[in-house]
């Protein structure tokens, strides 16, 4: 074993470190560290300057431990690692001391303490560092191939961009008919289209492209694998059919939520919005004078307590339809709150009042009220801004209703272990920074399936899905950052609490095929899957278990260190 | 205790002749009549060997872990705590369930020696046998017999003990015992030792913990400390020096709290092994008081409940903010 | 034991904190680029996860003397990796418990939530550490009684 050599670099940044923390001072200090061969200040580490230093002094000092002492790794461990890898020292052989944001910016009144303070956490970054070992990445390969499920029109966008881009997409539908709910639908709002032609040219073009291939009545019945590497098995109408891909987008869509309030499945003529769509697709809307509709049914409560945002412009278009078809008649949409954002849901909305239909706010204490016994003869409802209660004559009562997540959704989570969140949508890896994937690498989601998202919004996630989808697929490899966790077989107990604490499925109990080792159970990490937080290392109560970069011996070194002892 | 030693020398030997088991681990006299040691046969002739009192102590499944490469079943004879102990063996995939023949005793209390002869005021010499009687012991010296009330003698884990009955068996000799009469307050120790101030705590701890010698005797009788490398014997990293001072004697039995957390059924025998003295139980009782108040858990009733602290409620209790 | 020297030596504990790399250290980040101004006592050891520091390593640093040592994390339900912070919060509890049980003040181990954005929380929770610390005196775990 080559005894370690370490160089300590010592970051002036200008006047940021230097101008609070004593360099000189801690330079000095680190030359009489253990192990350490070679320390030096820089004006500014990362620059050209520095960064050459850093090579130069690799070369010249023999060293095989790089410390830097400067900002934060968050953002410059990838330079000082590239620079060391440049020099022919591996790049995990370099450990970072932060100095400035946690030192000499937050202690600026107290250069003495502060120089202390930085001469402690320069002495922690040696001690961890003469534990360091050189890593290789883990590579990956990634097999040339998407599987999409659900043909909507999320679905269908995200396969055709895959397709467009040159990779093979396996585009699975659990109905016989691609287009989903877009194919009951009479008008898209605002631009009030017949949404057929829009169907019928994505159809066509998923249908014909030479690199989809559509299966279709199929689900998904089992998946294994990881990022690049994924076996699927479907069930095709009766067959199974078993095919590799190397990512995945989930765009299974939602349903809308079929009721028990307001009379809805008892009396004759209360339909879902939805319901209204079809009659209006089929032409058989029948006479009416008297439509009244009703908003945030089975919404926006208590055991459904969020906002299914399509409704209320679905209400409002059906409600300038109605008026359209027959302008004599009372069209009433009484409703908790209007979600018509943008410019074009507003001004849509404006143009419905003044084509006449009538807007009408309740609230959830005081619902609205069903009058009649075989049918809807009228609606009672408590205008809040007149503070009295109406009584609307009614002979076609429309509810607008959630979309809520699919019956099938567990089942798919599972299979795929992908995580529901609230409500039992899909959720998403981050709400903000990661809206299109899973925290499973290789699996992306779009669509309502993740949350109610109306046509435009499905299809630019499908795309935004497809372009994260396509990063690993065009890069052909993925590389795992040499965090990961490692496992001693002649140590471990084959226990299982690392492979229980795992959040990730990484771990497995298999049995040995070391040499000595025969047919003893141990536990082992698919480096693929790893995401290296060390949960595992740190529930192991026999240390078996490790995590590259973070073992117990550099974070107890680092305690050591500070606390003075050996 | 419903059975005799006799009727477990009889149904062991059964065991071994219909083929059930290639062995079997029991208990047998020890060095002298207070004293019982666990005895490992390999066929149905010793059987005779094989004892069941007030006496019986051990908890063997701790030795379950040594005829893991052996032909044929093991056969082992546990009390309700040493089960529980057997059912996290099998969580930890320690054991293997279709390698054991487990033979169930329904316990009424084991007696603790040194009370015994304190209540008494006698040596041990005199003690001849010693025989549970219901809600006493009878307690057979040279001149005669005594009984004494269980209470007055029984180990402390029996004090607190409730589950009497094994609670995973293949064959249960004799009456299984739902509860024990004595049992209705749970974790008065640790409440006496959770309501002094600070400054009592650390007197209480340091005095208790500067007399441990650091023999690891506590850790070698544990069933469920059985790590290949302890991680008390690694040398990189050392996370415990040699020194038999109280702050390192304090971070061993800490760590080794926390390593057993989940896992210990307060079978007593760290208490029992410890050549100090020293109140092991009140500190793995607390643990166990914790992970029942916390998160509603306890050790060694179920094979498939997941251990404490490798799940979690999004709803657990968060006071950190 | 009470300092009778003329000169009185001011305790200025010394306080370890393990940061998740994903939130709390990138807190901390965003407080020095905030300057927010704190007391000197912390040092930070950077991890992946809040979920990567055993129970062990919080008992050997408070047995080596350090007055303090903190753990800090992602909010419950934010973790990077989804349940890190939930498993960290249990082992939490029987320790923070543990410890008080054998007479170490309950305010030398602390778990706390400290988020990317909260650079003002950690300065906050920095400062709060110093004074209560201080006050508690140094680390008496050496301390043979």
């Amino acid at each position: 074993m080559v005894a370690p050599r370490i160089g300590v670099f010592v970051c002036h940044c200008g006047t940021n470190i230097a101008g609070i923390v004593n360099v000189p001072e801690v330079v000095e200090y680190a030359r009489g560290l253990p192990y350490v061969v070679h320390a030096e200040a820089n004006l500014y580490t990362c620059s050209e300057e520095g960064i050459s230093s850093i090579k130069h002094a690799i070369k010249e000092y023999d060293l095989n431990r790089v410390v830097v002492a400067s900002c934060t790794p968050r953002t410059h461990q990838p330079l000082f690692r590239n620079a060391c890898a440049d020099a022919g020292l591996n790049p995990y052989l370099f450990e970072f001391v932060n100095i400035r944001e946690h030192c000499s910016w937050v202690h600026m009144r107290n250069h003495q303490e502060a120089t202390e303070k930085a001469k402690e956490l320069v002495k922690m970054g040696v001690a961890k560092a003469r534990w360091l070992e050189a890593q290789e990445e883990f590579e990956s390969g990634v097999y040339p191939a998407a599987m999409v499920i659900g043909g909507g029109v999320a679905g269908m966008s995200a396969a055709l961009n895959l397709a467009n881009q040159g990779f093979e997409v396996h585009l699975v539908e659990k109905e016989p008919k691609l287009g989903g709910r877009l194919l009951k639908l009479n008008r898209l709002f605002p631009i009030n289209k017949d949404p057929s032609e829009l169907v019928e040219s994505v159809v066509k073009a998923v249908e014909g492209h030479s690199k989809i291939r559509l299966h279709m009545p199929a689900v998904v019945k089992a998946a294994s694998g990881y990022i690049g590497n994924f076996d699927v098995s479907i069930d095709e109408d009766g067959q199974e059919t078993s095919f590799k891909v190397g990512v995945i987008i989930v765009a299974t869509g939602a349903q809308v939520l079929e009721p028990k309030l307001y009379g809805y499945g008892k009396l004759d003529n209360v339909l879902t919005q939805l319901g209204l769509e079809q009659r209006l697709k089929d032409g058989e809307v029948g006479e009416f004078q008297n439509v009244v509709m009703i908003n945030c049914v089975g919404a926006r409560i208590a055991e459904r307590p969020y906002c299914s945002r399509l409704c209320c412009m679905t209400a409002i278009k059906n409600a300038a339809l109605m008026k359209e078809i027959n302008p004599k008649a009372n069209v009433y949409v009484l409703h908790r709150d209007l979600m018509t954002y943008g410019v074009e849901f507003e001004e849509y909305y404006r143009k419905a009042k003044e084509a006449g239909v009538r807007f009408i706010r309740y609230t959830l204490s005081n619902p609205p009220k069903v009058v009649g016994r075989k049918r809807v003869k009228a609606v009672k409802v408590y205008d809040e801004l007149m503070d009295m209660e109406v009584e609307l004559p009614c002979d076609l009562l429309v509810l607008a209703t959630p979309l809520i997540p699919n019956d099938d959704n567990a089942e798919l989570s599972k299979i795929l272990k992908v995580p529901i969140g609230d409500g039992g949508f899909f959720l998403e890896a981050h709400v903000k920074l990661r809206p299109v994937e899973f925290a499973m690498d290789g699996i992306y989601v779009a669509g309502s399936c993740r949350w109610p998202a109306d046509i435009r919004e499905s299809i630019t996630q499908g795309y935004a899905a497809a372009s994260e989808a396509v990063i690993p697929l065009r890069r052909g490899l993925v590389k795992v950052e040499a965090i990961t966790a490692t496992v001693d077989p002649k140590i471990c107990k084959g226990c299982g609490i690392c492979a229980l604490v795992c959040p990730f499925d990484a771990i497995e109990l298999k049995e040995s095929k070391i040499r000595g080792l025969e047919g003893k159970i141990v536990s082992e990490v698919n480096a693929a899957l790893c995401k290296g937080c060390g949960l595992c290392a740190a529930a192991c109560p026999n240390r078996a278990i490790q995590q590259r970069g973070f073992t117990d011996m550099q974070l107890l070194s680092m305690v050591n260190a500070l606390s003075g002892k050996r | 205790m419903k059975a005799t030693s006799e009727e477990v020398q009889t149904s062991v030997k059964k065991l071994f002749e219909d083929g059930s088991i290639g062995h079997f681990i029991g208990y047998e006299t020890g060095s002298d009549s207070l004293h019982v040691t666990p005895c490992f046969l390999k066929s149905g002739q010793a059987a005779s060997r094989l004892v069941w009192n007030p006496l019986c102590a051990n908890n063997l499944s701790k030795y379950l872990l040594d005829f893991k490469k052996v032909e044929g079943k093991v056969g082992i004879m546990v009390k309700g705590c040493d089960s529980r102990s057997v059912v996290e063996l099998l969580k930890e995939n320690q054991i293997d369930r279709d390698k054991v023949f487990i033979v169930g005793i329904p316990c009424g209390g084991i007696v603790d020696t040194e009370k015994l002869l304190a209540v008494l005021g006698i040596s041990p010499g005199e003690v001849v046998a010693v025989d549970d009687d219901g809600d006493a012991f009878l307690i057979t010296i040279r001149e005669g017999t005594r009984r004494v009330q269980k209470e007055q003698v029984l180990r402390g884990e029996c004090l607190a003990c409730r589950y009497p009955t094994s609670v995973i068996y293949d064959v249960l000799l004799g009456e299984a015992v739902s509860s024990l009469p004595w049992v209705n307050n749970d974790y008065i120790r640790v409440k006496e030792l959770e309501a002094l101030s600070l400054a009592e705590k650390e007197r209480y701890w340091k005095r208790e913990l500067s007399q441990c010698i650091r023999c690891y005797a506590c850790r070698n009788i544990c069933p469920v400390c059985n790590c290949p490398e302890c991680i008390f014997d690694k040398k990189a990293p050392r996370w415990l020096s040699k020194a038999n001072d109280v702050s390192e004697n304090l971070v061993y039995h800490l760590v080794r709290a926390f390593h057993v957390a989940g896992k210990c059924v307060d079978c007593g025998e760290c208490e029992r092994a410890c050549p100090m003295n020293i109140p092991l139980r009140s500190l793995n009782k607390k643990v166990e008081k914790d992970l029942l108040e916390l998160f509603g858990y306890t050790a060694g009733i179920d094979v498939e409940q997941q251990p404490p602290l490798t799940t979690y409620q999004v709803g657990d209790l968060d006071e950190f903010l | 034991m009470p300092d009778t020297k003329e000169v009185q030596t001011e305790f200025k504990p010394k306080i370890l904190a393990f940061c998740c790399n994903w939130c709390a250290y990138a807190g901390a980040d965003l407080a020095g680029v905030s300057r927010f101004q704190m007391p000197t006592n912390v040092r930070v050891i950077r991890v992946m996860c809040s979920g990567r520091v055993p129970p062990e390593l919080v008992i050997r640093a408070l047995a080596n003397g350090l007055d303090g040592v903190m753990i800090l994390g992602c909010h419950p339900g934010d973790c990077h990796y989804s349940e890190g912070n939930y498993l960290t919060r249990r082992r939490a509890h029987v320790l923070k418990r543990l410890l008080e049980y054998i007479g170490i003040e309950p305010e030398r181990f602390q778990l706390r939530w400290v988020s990317a954005a909260e650079g003002a929380k950690f300065s906050a929770v920095v400062k709060e550490a110093a004074d209560k610390i201080t006050a508690l005196g140094p680390n008496r775990w050496g301390d043979k009684r």
